[in-house]
């Protein structure tokens, strides 16, 4: 047999091709299965949240600030528990970034606040000096695109059985359920209601009022998002 | 003599020859450095020995001719000697297969290695230098401490100057500011300051012993003010009559009771950089990353800014 797969240079390479998928397979696939399940305490993103990562990604935060942090003592000093690929289980594209112009920004929501990023985002070298971060006071007028975000909700709960409606797992033992709209007036019903909670944390009177009269201007979707990033 | 000897010994002196003029070129030669001297010799014996082997197979390719009993199979008329296997081959082949089972068992066993295991280890390493390095700080130094730690992580909210830029943050400079109490009196508070479940009343359950009622506006606004400038002006009655059964003469606090509202110190700053915080100008997260000391530290610096 040997002979023969000597003397047949195509079969055999078609011999070698099985062998070594085969063992990629059974050594890698499991592994990476297990790997990237999602981590207790890893929520999906509810509806402002995810059309505040529609205004990261609009705006290009990824291009100056990374979400990965590395298993490195001076890395988790700065920004908390290295990254497990479980957490990024619901991020769809991930943005881990590949430059750090800005820092890491995978669990800003430990350690900065509403009312930070709000200061923050309409002057950042007032809140950190010598910050070379432009102003974003755009997002302040602009208003968030809520049915995208709840189109992208469906799309992920059928195709990827992202488990909106139902009870996940949290760190403390709980279970935390996030909804997902019926209908895109009900969506846009529940973003609302999100607003309302992180509106009451900021100071901007326009935005305050804009979401009082039913409008969600996108710093409130983006302080959403980021602060669901645990 | 045949001809490539020739050429071999030509190369050899042009190379030390080349060797012997950069260097002797260079400033200071070689200078009595050991890595000079050795980076020299091993540029000399790799010429000789490069040359050697390259004459010995080039001679060898030029005079030897194939010999030996051909095997059965051919590849397009390529064939193959059945010849014994050459000796120091044959040794190196075994070697390796001993020094294989070794690297897999005992060197360097499947699986030794995680990245992870080499940062905890990592942690571990630092955690106890940390400790053993600053077990013992205090005073000036724990101060100094503090600044830094202060500058790394509080200042972004708070400021560099402590004074909480323009009121995004609490200001450090002082106790407590007077927008704060009117706010904890107004809506109590439960903030663990103690370092345990201790809420503090709203007005509906604050009662003024003096005048025999609730606590009023009139008066929430004089102690506001009174509390806010450390116990200092109007409202010493009111603050008697209603404060002190909790927060104690001159607002000192009392354990397990309240909290002290006349200075800061470090075991309060140490347990609301512990638990977070939620006062009238917003949240404040916490920072459980930073360890004991280095939260000891910071309160120590926080305390000796309004001193």
């Amino acid at each position: 047999m040997f002979h023969w797969l000597e003397k047949h240079p195509f079969f055999f390479a078609v011999g070698v091709f099985l062998v070594i998928s085969f063992a990629g397979l059974i050594e890698i696939l499991p592994n990476f299965a297990q790997a990237s399940r999602p981590v207790i305490g890893t929520a999906p993103y509810s509806t402002l949240e995810l059309a505040g990562r529609h205004v990261y990604i609009k705006n290009s935060c990824n291009a100056c600030h990374s979400q990965l942090i590395r298993p490195f003592k001076s890395e988790t000093d700065r920004y908390g528990h290295y990254s497990l690929s479980g957490e990024y289980a619901y991020d769809r594209p991930f943005l881990w970034g590949s430059k750090r112009t800005g820092p890491d920004l995978m669990r800003v929501g430990n350690y900065r606040t509403t009312d930070w990023h709000e200061n923050h985002m309409k002057n950042p070298a007032s809140v950190v000096p010598g910050s070379v971060m432009p102003a974003y006071r755009w997002l302040f007028t602009n208003n968030t695109d809520i049915n995208t975000a709840f189109a992208e909700q469906l799309t992920v709960a059928q195709h990827f059985s992202v488990p909106y409606n139902q009870p996940v797992p949290m760190k403390d033992g709980t279970t935390k359920v996030v909804k997902m709209g019926s209908s895109v007036a009900n969506a846009n019903a529940i973003a609302i209601e999100e607003a309302k909670v992180i509106a009451a944390d900021m100071r901007d009177q326009d935005v305050k009022d804009a979401v009082a009269r039913g409008e969600i201007p996108e710093i409130v979707a983006l302080i959403a998002y980021l602060n669901s990033l645990k | 003599m045949n001809k490539l000897y020739l050429w071999g010994i030509i190369i050899i002196a042009v190379m030390l020859g080349a060797t012997y003029l950069s260097v002797g070129g260079s400033k200071g030669g070689l200078n009595g450095d050991i890595v000079n001297i050795l980076a020299v010799t091993g540029a000399v014996s790799l010429v000789t020995i490069t040359v050697f082997v390259v004459v010995k197979y080039v001679r060898q390719m030029q005079v030897d001719s194939a010999s030996g009993e051909l095997a059965d199979e051919n590849w397009d008329g390529i064939g193959e000697y059945k010849n014994e296997l050459p000796t120091g081959w044959a040794v190196m082949f075994l070697l390796l297969m001993v020094w294989g089972m070794w690297y897999f068992t005992i060197g360097y066993p499947v699986n030794a290695y995680s990245q992870i295991g080499e940062y905890n280890e990592d942690v571990a390493v630092h955690n106890s230098k940390f400790e053993a390095k600053h077990k013992n700080i205090t005073g000036d130094k724990l101060v100094e401490m503090g600044e830094s730690v202060f500058l790394a992580e509080c200042k972004v909210c708070h400021g560099i100057n402590a004074d909480g830029i323009n009121g995004a943050a609490a200001n450090l400079n002082k106790r407590i500011d007077e927008k704060s109490v009117k706010h904890v009196i107004e809506h109590g508070s439960n903030n663990k300051l103690l370092g345990m479940e201790m809420p503090m009343p709203d007005r509906n359950g604050l009662f003024n012993a003096s005048t025999g009622a609730l606590i009023t506006d009139a008066e929430i606004a004089t102690v506001s003010k009174y509390v806010a400038n450390g116990m200092k002006g109007d409202g010493a009655e009111i603050f008697a009559g209603t404060c002190v059964s909790c927060h104690g003469e001159g607002g000192i606090g009392m354990d397990s009771v309240a909290p002290n509202i006349a200075k800061f110190s470090p075991a309060l700053v140490s347990t609301v950089l512990t638990n977070g915080k939620k006062g009238v100008i917003g949240i404040m997260p916490k920072f459980d990353r930073l360890n004991d000391k280095q939260k000891e530290a910071v309160g120590a610096y926080i305390t000796s800014l309004s001193k």
